[in-house]
């Protein structure tokens, strides 16, 4: 395992983790794009040292880095990508409708909850 | 057999609830059918010692199966299910109006509640016995709850469904004790247990048993279950679903009888509510609730005898049951029929009503005075028994059972004087509607079935006999006797007979006062509570907002890495493979600390794509050059995706309180350091190096591509990567969908 690719794979979750938990869907898109990013150099990471592209013919298979992980990687990559587009159209459409890019309560549960039941979320609701 | 009969039960039950709007009312007709035809199959089985028995696989690895068993004594609870039920159907006909709301919802929820009922008694396995004991309950909670209009109704029917489901789980929890320890779910396999677990499981049972029989101090809910139509209240609340605690206490008295907890339980539950029943009898001024109260103070009698346990008692409890089912039904079919006709059921406002009514009057003195134990009724038949099986015990519990059984009988001869003297017998005029016959039939043939029952003793008793020895584990059961002859039992009968009527015609003009509800208030309190918790807690976990949705699941997740700390090892971890790639660490970092702080969408976009690009960068020096590219062309797509969606906003992002901005930073970092916990833990089992010469091999010989990832892509998961392209297809049509429907602003839109 890669120490610097560990500390990267870390600090990605950790931020991507902290964007995808605000209220703006656009800082939502954006952390977890991080977090796809950090699940790909988690695969790359675990899947053994670093080395020469594994193609046949280029060089020596004992120098090649493990094709198998990036292979499984690729397809991550490619479906995040996916998704993250997903998301990216639905955050245009919810500006479309309303105007901006909030995450809005649900207010079918706000209703159950009552006014005043949020647990620690008050203060984001008072800077909006 | 079993199994056909409950397949008809189904069927017509699905048949009345398709067709409720056309049927109306004759589908009370129509739902009295397989009631008629599982009677018949019962009382061709009386006195047929073989039991029959049918089971269905459910989940067979789990062992779960539907399992069902029709012994001497299931075989007298269905009669008494089946036979009851189909004179209800036929009494419901002529109850309710031709133009009565919701007839066929009723008829069809009463059909399902007779089903649930038989499959209660049949039931073997306990999980079985458990699954329709709900049903009963749910049942039941739909019945009380009919008039779906009235408002009290509504409060009785909440409160009914929370004491008896409730209870249910109790009895749940009990039944996974009682068979940890038998080792065996069928109830007739059961053997005596004993040991810790055993014991607390049968209190469970027994506080299961109390709730579904109403009993002190889980009884408040059967009183108020009187706002049902009266065809319910007599079929479920007394004949029926309130007998399903009482069967379950005589059911499991062979496995749990040895155990002094459940017979201490079942002694204080059953003492106390003959007792507290009874006097409520005495006081309330509504008939149908005096019979309720009536029918609390008999179940506790049926639970005391059930629970002494001796073949004595037994055969005692089993004739008490039939007889109890059959003048407590009749009773409440008069009670019902006055109802319907005077439109009151007050005994001030009753009276005369011997004159005018001389058919409901003569079934309810037959039923009365079985209820009171007199001759020549199955009623006295039923406690002599019961008084000669508590004088044939011995210490403490003689004394308490005897004491119960006598002071309760004095108090039921008591009420049942005062019911037919307020009722029948002199008072105000009341007017009268027309006579409908199909209200006073099954009344008449309930009240007229405890004579014939007397009659009939000799048959009755080969029928009764091997159900009590079934439910006493004994071989052979003392006979039932229609005149016990100049015995101490017959003077105590008598005495008990003077005392209460006295007592009775006394009380019947002096307690004014309707008394206060003491249960009914400790009962409301605590499921008031329960709804208040159950509002708190739903409004605490189901706040509505998402970003407090995901920092909870997220913490969750983050302390699910607690459990590797202890593996985490850094054996085989290196520093880096060259120093390049900590220095692309650093800028990948950097660029997502960056992209988190920075206050404007488009300098965001830009910094997600740095950080794209190291990542990419990142590859390149790892030897993954078709990830580098992959990942650069995706980047772009992202942060020009990213661009046009939101670049038109020029607003920054909203601002966030510091707080919960502090509660969101917390769990992000717990969250990565528990993925690097979770790596650096995986990383103590390094993987065995890769095959790489026969893979660059195979790769050109058999795949024929020299690009070994290509070839694993396209050659090797060909399938996945087929599948892959069909995500994009669909995301990129949902993407055109959404961008063409944006097209055409909406609402509040600019």
């Amino acid at each position: 395992m890669n120490g610097a690719l560990l500390i990267a794979v870390g600090g990605l979750t950790a931020v991507g983790l902290y964007l995808v938990t605000g209220r703006s869907l656009s800082r939502i898109v954006l952390g977890y794009s991080l977090l796809g990013h950090a699940t790909v150099v988690a695969l790359i990471a675990a899947g053994g040292p670093a080395g020469r592209p594994p193609i046949a013919g280029q060089a020596e298979p004992e120098a090649m880095a493990n094709p198998l992980p990036q292979a499984l990687t690729l397809t991550a990559i490619v479906i995040s990508f996916g998704l993250t587009l997903f998301l990216l159209a639905l955050a245009r459409r919810q500006r479309t409708i309303t105007g901006d890019d909030l995450v809005e309560d649900d207010l079918e549960d706000r209703r159950i909850a009552g006014p005043d039941s949020l647990p620690g979320e008050q203060e984001d609701q008072a800077a909006t | 057999m079993i199994l056909g009969l409950l397949v008809l039960h189904v069927a017509v039950c699905v048949l009345l609830a398709a067709t409720s709007r056309r049927l109306g009312r004759n589908g009370l007709l129509v739902g009295a059918v397989p009631p008629a035809v599982t009677a018949v199959w019962a009382a061709t089985r009386l006195g047929d010692h073989q039991p029959e028995s049918a089971d269905v696989a459910w989940v067979p690895g789990l062992d779960l199966a539907m399992t069902f068993r029709v012994d001497a004594f299931v075989d007298i609870m269905t009669l008494i299910v089946s036979g009851i039920g189909f004179g209800v159907f036929v009494y419901a006909y002529g109850y309710f109006a031709p133009s009565a709301a919701g007839i066929g919802r009723f008829a069809a929820t009463l059909l399902a509640f007779s089903t649930a009922m038989l499959g209660l008694v049949w039931a073997d396995s306990v999980w079985s016995l458990f699954v329709f004991w709900e049903l009963t309950s749910v049942t039941s909670f739909l019945l009380i709850g009919h008039k779906n209009t009235d408002k009290p109704a509504q409060v009785a029917a909440r409160q009914a469904l929370m004491i008896t489901a409730g209870g249910g789980l109790v009895l749940l929890a009990g039944l996974l004790l009682v068979t940890r320890s038998a080792g065996t779910t069928l109830i007739s396999e059961m053997m005596p247990v004993d040991g810790a677990t055993a014991t607390f499981g049968a209190v469970l049972v027994m506080v299961g048993a109390a709730t579904k029989s109403a009993q002190v101090p889980f009884h408040p809910w059967l009183p108020s279950a009187m706002v049902a139509p009266t065809p319910v209240s007599a079929y479920l609340h007394s004949a029926t679903m309130v007998k399903a605690g009482v069967v379950l206490v005589a059911v499991m008295g062979p496995a749990l009888g040895g155990l002094p907890t459940w017979k201490a339980c079942g002694l204080a539950f059953g003492v106390a509510s003959v007792f507290w029943g009874a006097i409520g009898a005495l006081r309330h001024r509504d008939a149908k609730l005096v019979l309720a109260w009536g029918t609390v103070s008999q179940l506790g009698m049926l639970i005391t005898l059930f629970s002494v346990g001796t073949a004595k008692a037994a055969l005692a409890a089993v004739t008490l049951l039939v007889a109890h089912a059959l003048f407590k039904g009749a009773l409440f079919l008069v009670v019902g029929e006055i109802d319907v006709r005077a439109r009151t059921r007050n005994i001030d406002e009753l009276g005369g009503l011997a004159r005018s009514m001389p058919i409901a009057c003569t079934v309810a003195v037959l039923a009365g005075l079985s209820m009171a134990g007199a001759p020549p009724l199955l009623g006295f038949v039923a406690k002599e028994a019961a008084i000669k099986a508590a004088l044939a015990l011995e210490g403490p519990e003689a004394w308490i059972v005897g004491f119960g059984v006598i002071a309760g009988s004095v108090l039921t001869v008591a009420y049942t004087a005062r019911f037919l003297v307020t009722v029948f017998g002199p008072g105000p005029e009341t007017a009268l509607a027309a006579r409908r016959h199909a209200l006073s039939l099954p009344a008449a043939v309930l009240g007229l079935a405890g004579l014939v029952g007397y009659a009939a003793l000799g048959p009755l008793n080969g029928v009764l006999g091997p159900a009590a020895a079934r439910l006493a584990g004994a071989a052979e059961v003392s006979d039932l006797h229609r005149w016990p002859g100049l015995t101490l039992d017959l003077g105590i009968s008598a005495i008990v007979l003077a005392l209460g009527a006295s007592l009775g015609l006394v009380l019947s003009r002096r307690l004014g006062r309707v008394p206060v509800e003491y249960g009914a208030r400790w009962t409301d309190a605590s499921i008031e509570a329960t709804m208040t918790f159950g509002r708190a807690t739903s409004a605490r976990l189901q706040h509505g907002s998402l970003p407090v949705y995901l920092v909870t699941m997220a913490g969750t997740a983050a302390l699910a890495a607690l459990p590797f700390l202890g593996y985490v090892s850094f054996d085989h971890v290196v520093a880096w493979d060259t120093p390049l790639q900590a220095v692309l660490a650093v800028a990948i970092i950097g660029a997502a600390v960056a992209l988190s702080f920075v206050g404007t969408r488009l300098a965001a976009g830009l910094a997600l794509g740095a950080a794209g690009i190291a990542v990419a960068a990142v590859f390149v020096v790892h030897g993954a050059a078709d990830l580098a590219l992959t990942q650069l062309l995706v980047e772009a797509a992202i942060v020009v995706g990213f661009v046009l969606a939101f670049g038109h906003l020029s607003r920054s992002f909203p601002r966030v309180g510091l707080r919960w901005r502090a509660v969101r930073m917390t769990v992000a970092g717990l969250g990565g350091a528990a993925v690097v916990v979770g790596l650096a833990a995986a990383s103590r089992s390094p993987v065995a190096a890769p095959p790489l010469t026969e893979m660059a091999t195979a790769s050109v010989d058999e795949g024929g591509g020299s690009n070994i990832v290509n070839v694993i892509l396209t050659d090797i998961r060909a399938l996945d990567t087929l599948g892959e392209v069909l995500v994009l297809a669909t995301v990129a049509l949902g993407v055109l969908a959404l961008a063409r429907a944006s097209d055409r602003p909406e609402g509040s839109a600019s």
